[in-house]
This record gives C-alpha cells, sequence and structure tokens, in this order.
C-alpha cells in the first residue's frame, strides 16, 4: 500500500515536469491527462472514492476534451 | 535571468506549502466526529460525502450550481451560433461503431451515479459529467449538427433551468415544512430506512435536479465553445 502511494507520488512529479517542460502542447495535455489518472489510483489508496470519481470524470475526461477542441482551434496559431 | 528567478519563486511556495502542511495542527475533530457518528442518523444516507454534500451543506452546493449555471449561460450568450463549423477531424467507421456501442452504458452509468448518489460514490455532479460526455463524445464522432438533431438546444436550456428552478423549489420545500432552507430531517421529511433506494428524504431529488442542471450545462458550454462565426 505504502509502496504503491510514494511510487504513483513520484510518478506524478515527474510527469508534471513533463508536461511543464514539453515543446509540445498536446503532449503537455496528453501528460497533465495522464497526471490525473495517476491520482485516481492515489485518492482510491487513499480512501476517497468520491474524489476519485470526479477525479476520472472530470480531470481525465472532460478538461482533456476541452483542451484538446482547443488547441484543434489554434492550429494556425503558433 | 528570468528563469532563475522563476524557480527560486517556486521552490519558496513549494517550501512555504510543504512547511504548513506538515505543521499543520489536529483542528477542531468535534465536527467531524459529530457528522461521523449520527450522519446516518441525521440525514438517512449511508454515503456520508452525499450527506455533507447535500443536507448539512446544501447552500454550498447550490452556489456551486450556480457557478456552472452562470458559466453555461456567459457562454451561450457569447459565442455566435449563426455559422457551425466543425472539426476537420474524420474519424472512421471502426470508431463510430464503437462510440455509439458504449454510449447506452455511459447513459446507464450516469443514471446509476445520479440514483444512487446516498448509497454509494457518486452523486448528482459526477453523474451530471457523465450524462455531458455522452453529448460530448458524440458531438466529437458524428458532427456538431448530428448532436443538434439529436439534442436540441432548446431541449438542453430547458432541462438546465429545470434543473436549477427544481433545486430551489426542493430547498423552499424545508421552509414550508417548518424547518430552514434546504432542510431535510429537520423538517421532518421521512427519511425511511438507511440504506433502500427511496431513503434519506429530498437527497436524491436534490441528487437528480443537480445531475440534470450540471449534464445540461456542461454540453451547451461545449456545444457553444465548439462553434465558430
Amino acid at each position: 500500500m505504502g509502496i504503491i502511494l510514494h511510487v504513483l507520488l513520484v510518478f506524478s512529479v515527474l510527469i508534471a515536469i513533463f508536461a511543464v517542460s514539453t515543446k509540445n502542447l498536446l503532449n503537455s495535455v496528453i501528460a497533465m491527462s495522464v497526471f490525473s489518472a495517476s491520482f485516481v489510483i492515489i485518492f482510491i489508496v487513499l480512501q476517497a472514492p468520491d474524489v476519485a470519481l470526479v477525479e476520472a470524470v472530470v480531470a481525465t475526461g472532460i478538461t482533456t476534451g476541452f483542451f484538446v477542441i482547443t488547441l484543434n482551434k489554434l492550429e494556425g496559431v503558433k | 535571468m528570468r528563469k532563475l528567478i522563476s524557480s527560486i519563486t517556486v521552490f519558496l511556495l513549494g517550501g512555504i506549502l510543504l512547511t504548513t502542511f506538515f505543521t499543520m495542527p489536529e483542528g477542531a475533530k468535534e465536527l467531524s466526529d459529530y457528522y461521523i457518528s449520527s450522519g446516518v442518523v441525521d440525514t438517512g444516507a449511508i454515503n456520508l460525502i452525499t450527506a455533507i454534500l447535500f443536507d448539512y451543506r446544501g447552500f454550498d452546493t447550490l452556489g456551486e450550481a450556480t457557478v456552472i449555471f452562470a458559466a453555461a449561460c456567459t457562454l451561450a450568450f457569447l459565442v455566435p451560433k449563426q455559422k457551425v463549423h466543425m472539426l476537420s477531424a474524420r474519424f472512421s467507421v471502426i470508431v463510430q461503431q464503437s462510440i455509439s456501442f458504449i454510449l447506452p452504458f455511459l447513459f446507464v452509468i450516469g443514471m446509476y451515479l445520479i440514483f444512487y448518489g446516498h448509497l454509494s460514490p457518486g452523486g448528482g455532479f459526477t453523474g451530471g459529467v457523465v450524462l455531458a460526455s455522452i453529448v460530448i463524445l458524440t458531438t466529437i464522432t458524428f458532427g456538431i449538427s448530428y448532436s443538434d438533431r439529436q439534442v436540441r438546444p432548446r431541449v438542453k436550456s430547458l432541462l438546465e433551468s429545470f434543473g436549477a428552478i427544481g433545486f430551489v423549489i426542493f430547498g423552499l420545500f424545508g421552509i414550508f415544512a417548518g424547518g430552514a432552507f434546504l432542510a431535510n430531517g429537520q423538517a421532518g421529511f421521512d427519511l425511511g430506512i438507511p440504506g433502500e433506494l427511496t431513503s434519506s428524504g429530498l437527497i436524491p431529488y436534490i441528487n437528480f435536479m443537480t445531475g440534470l442542471k450540471v449534464a445540461a450545462g456542461l454540453s451547451i458550454m461545449f456545444t457553444s465553445l465548439i462553434k465558430e462565426e
């Protein structure tokens, strides 16, 4: 239990650093989605299933969708 | 130079937050102890988070619902919708078939999360977002005109207003029954047996109204944002 939690915490920090430092915006959005997915497991390990559900649906699903649509609209802009 | 300054700022902020986290006092535990020990008796809901969200702190939930309502109204008012322009992406038959296969299951999951919000993890907000994702998936896969034909914008705005007004009316029931606004067990409503589907007084109905509101509001936001002049 503790090992899973610590591995996921370190992984989420690495993913966050990657999301900030990458040049490609689409990579950054997908990295944020993976970050949220690791947080879903962290919340389940910490026994908060309600928050995990909200995180899974909102942060991993809806937010990624909105960001991808926005990037699609900004295609010509550099 | 700028990178150095910003990294120093980030490390300083992170250090402050970390020390705050590690030196955090235990705080007042009486309130959470009270919720845990007598929440089921007070509200009739097994899921204590729903009990807090829709009974003890129902007014805060009304505020959150108002935020989504205001955002959807502003977007629908600001974004022009004369000409509909869709993304240039074209999907293969496999994607379209699998999406249309998934949609009924998504609907069932969303409705389950809304109606069993007081029994298991979930609730109006989560279920509403799942229901909104049906409209979003349809819009992305089949195009905006098909999605607007399936769920008309007029129906969506009607559902959102219905949910918002229904939430307030269910709150007013508490006043009519002699309690406070959004009162449930205190106003003398029948709480039923904890663990049954029709238990815990007004909580399932308020959950349903919130779910309708969030689903309609998020899909209105998405369909307004995807349109273009």
